[in-house]
């Protein structure tokens, strides 16, 4: 039973009982044979009063307790019985005082209990105790005025009942690791009496008696349901500039785009209808018309890869980390710029090392940085003279990281704009948002890696980033 | 006159493009000719049979158009077909001002296809024989006299013998001499067959034209 449940029981004792015990215990003491000991039945007295008095009230009555037990001594008839009377008395007021001292200490233990418990209180964060067998016995206003109910009505319940908590991980693994190192904290997800929802930062701690057994858990409880969806708000924010920017970035690309695609449907219809020839000769040429579906199949093939590298791309999805081959998710970036760059006069060099290790990335974020890149390459080349327009995407790799290089001859970057280059809304682009490269810096940071840009030699910029390689002994789930 | 079996030439740089092209062309009893660029065409020197070229308006390495250009200033007069993925005006005009005979826009009709190399390949057959012809007419013209020419221009203008005699300070007798050994040097049958061909040898490219 909590500290509390006992200082309400105790409150209850009026000291006009108290009195009246003591006078009838004194009458007794005094009517009674000095061989029997009433008197220490006045060490109920002062147990009783132990409940509600101040601890000088409690001396006062042990006091007055011990001066009745001698009155009546007094008031016993002389002799043999008297010397009795003496010994038996001397140990009955041994025993009030020894019962005195014990009420004394026990006291203010419980006063301490009572300020801790004002303290609980008065905090502005939801303050529970509950038992080792879940059920609330302690509840504090904060508590009440986050979760709506009162404390009468929620002690004695089962908390995870009461706010239908949804825990972070299997109940049982809290348990064991409040057992284990006596705290845990986590987030956890409550309903209010009214039903909406909270995320509260909850952190649990198990109180034990002196022989170490687990006695109680205390829990306070921190309302953070604005800022984490504040958090995910920005997370939202931020996947969704993500995904405009590619959707940007692929209206930029169109006509790569439309032009990859319908490559290989035109070769599938030309192959259809070589097909109908074949088949109309006489006598049908069953030879060339099965070489004819099987290119139609290749064609057909081919133009779903593309479209699903496009929709892979505009697709509203959230990260995904996996271990990626770095050259992979460059080519299949290059292969839609390849018109981009053609249709710009630009000559393409691609540099892979072989053997590049695995990265853990989001492929699709990844082929987002490039093709930003590559676009701003392109961009940066307009005024370069057409036979001179190179660019040069190389990848390679150190101890612990991979990197990706495109290297363009244009204009190139002044000082002052490298230091201003990543930051948002900034643009050197007639019509440009400033996004990409923010963007794609955020993005490589997220991946543990850093994007940079340094001046190429003699014309232009290199931008180069870096991505940490995959370990597969660090990972949990390796994909 | 020229029996040697005529081919489309296809450039594009796209393998599954040029390849199902090339199938859709032997599927009609087409003989076939694959480049991945334009220069790889232009390298290759020009095929002395009856052609007609295949190509996309982007290529890498220069465009459908520079192809075009390349072929006019070498004076080489090749049928032209351009397929485009998008509708470009500027391209299209530009290229049917080069003498293309056809600007495809994909997706195209394969009968379209089908129909402009046909008239590409008749052109360029008429014209290959209209070059024979005309150097044949050239080299029977060579064979005449200066005195002989100088009489066939005059009846190609329709003079008479005894107005050529004056002229030329020579006897009637002389002209009709000289005129017989026209006719039969150039293998005219009659006056106005002999026209022409004066006609022909004067103004070589005027039947070449197209005839739209």
């Amino acid at each position: 039973m909590s500290s509390r449940a006992v200082f309400s029981g105790a409150r209850t004792v009026a000291p006009l009982a108290l009195g009246a015990m003591t006078a009838a215990i004194f009458l007794i003491d005094v009517s009674s044979n000095s061989n029997v000991t009433v008197s220490v039945l006045y060490v109920g007295v002062v147990l009783l009063s132990a409940g509600s008095a101040h601890p000088r009230t409690i001396l006062l009555v042990s006091l007055g307790c011990a001066a009745l037990t001698v009155v009546a001594l007094l008031l016993s008839p002389p002799g043999e019985s008297f010397r009795v009377g003496i010994l038996n008395d001397s140990l009955s007021i041994a025993a009030n005082a020894i019962t005195t001292a014990l009420v004394l200490r026990g006291r203010s233990a419980n006063m301490q209990l009572r300020e801790r418990a004002g303290l609980l209180e008065l905090s502005h964060d939801a303050v529970f105790s509950r038992d080792m067998g879940d059920v609330i016995t302690f509840w504090n206003p904060a508590a009440e005025r986050l979760y709506g109910w009162t404390s009468e009505e929620a002690i004695s319940k089962i908390p995870h009942d009461l706010l239908e908590t949804i825990f972070p991980q299997p109940v049982d693994d809290i348990y064991a690791e409040l057992r284990r190192t006596n705290r845990w904290e986590g987030e956890l997800v409550h309903k209010r009496r009214d039903g909406t929802e909270l995320i509260v930062a909850s952190r649990w701690s198990l109180h034990r008696d002196r022989q170490g057994q687990p006695v109680a858990i205390l829990e306070t409880n921190n309302d953070i349901t604005e800022r984490t969806r504040a958090q995910e708000a920005l997370l939202q924010a931020q996947s969704d500039l993500a995904r405009y920017n590619r959707i940007l970035l692929m209206g930029e690309m169109t006509t790569s785009i439309s032009h990859e695609i319908n490559q290989p449907i035109s070769g599938a219809i030309t192959n259809a209808n070589a097909a109908f020839h074949w088949l109309a000769a006489e006598p049908p040429n069953l030879e060339q018309v099965r070489n004819s579906l099987d290119r139609i199949v290749r064609d057909g093939h081919r133009a779903s890869e593309v479209i699903a590298r496009v929709r892979a791309l505009a697709k509203k999805t959230p990260p995904q980390m996996e271990p990626i081959d770095g050259n992979e998710a460059v080519s299949e970036a290059l292969a839609l710029t390849e018109r981009e760059l053609q249709r710009n006069s630009v000559k393409l060099s691609v540099q892979l090392l072989r053997d590049l290790p695995l990265v853990s990335a989001d492929r699709i974020q990844i082929q987002q940085v490039i093709l930003n890149l590559v676009v701003n390459a392109i961009d940066a080349m307009s005024g370069t003279p057409t036979d001179r327009r190179e660019l040069v995407v190389s990848s390679g790799c150190d101890v612990t990281d991979v990197f990706v290089e495109v290297r363009d001859n244009g204009v190139g970057l002044e000082a002052a704009d490298c230091d201003r280059l990543f930051q948002s809304f900034y643009t050197t682009k007639e019509g440009g948002m400033g996004m990409g490269l923010s963007l794609s810096r955020s993005i490589i940071e997220a991946h543990g890696g850093r994007l940079s840009v340094a001046p190429n030699e003699p014309h232009g910029a290199v931008f180069r980033f870096t991505l940490p390689t995959f370990d597969p002994s660090t990972s949990d789930q390796p994909a | 006159m020229s029996e040697s079996k005529s081919s489309v030439v296809i450039i594009d740089d796209d393998e599954s493009v040029r390849e199902s092209l090339a199938n859709l062309f032997n599927s009609v009893g087409l003989d076939v000719k694959l480049f991945s660029s334009g220069p790889e065409f232009l390298r290759s020197g020009f095929p002395d049979s009856p052609t007609c070229l295949v190509l996309d308006v982007r290529l890498p390495d220069g465009s459908g158009l520079d192809v075009q250009h390349e072929l006019a200033s070498a004076n080489v007069r090749v049928p032209i077909i351009f397929i485009t993925g998008h509708g470009d005006i500027h391209m299209s005009v530009q290229a049917m001002k080069g003498g293309a005979i056809e600007f495809l826009t994909k997706p195209y009709r394969e009968q379209e296809l089908l129909d402009a190399v046909q008239l590409g390949l008749d052109r360029d057959r008429a014209n290959r024989d209209d070059e024979q012809h005309l150097a044949s007419l050239k080299e029977r013209f060579a064979s005449l006299t200066p005195r002989e020419r100088e009489v066939m221009q005059h009846v190609a203008q329709g003079r008479l013998n005894k107005q050529i005699a004056f002229d030329m300070s020579i006897s009637e007798v002389t002209v009709k001499i000289h005129r017989g050994q026209v006719m039969r040097k150039m293998n005219a049958k009659s006056l106005p067959e002999l026209a022409r061909m004066a006609d022909k040898i004067a103004n070589p490219t005027a039947g070449f034209k197209p005839s739209k």
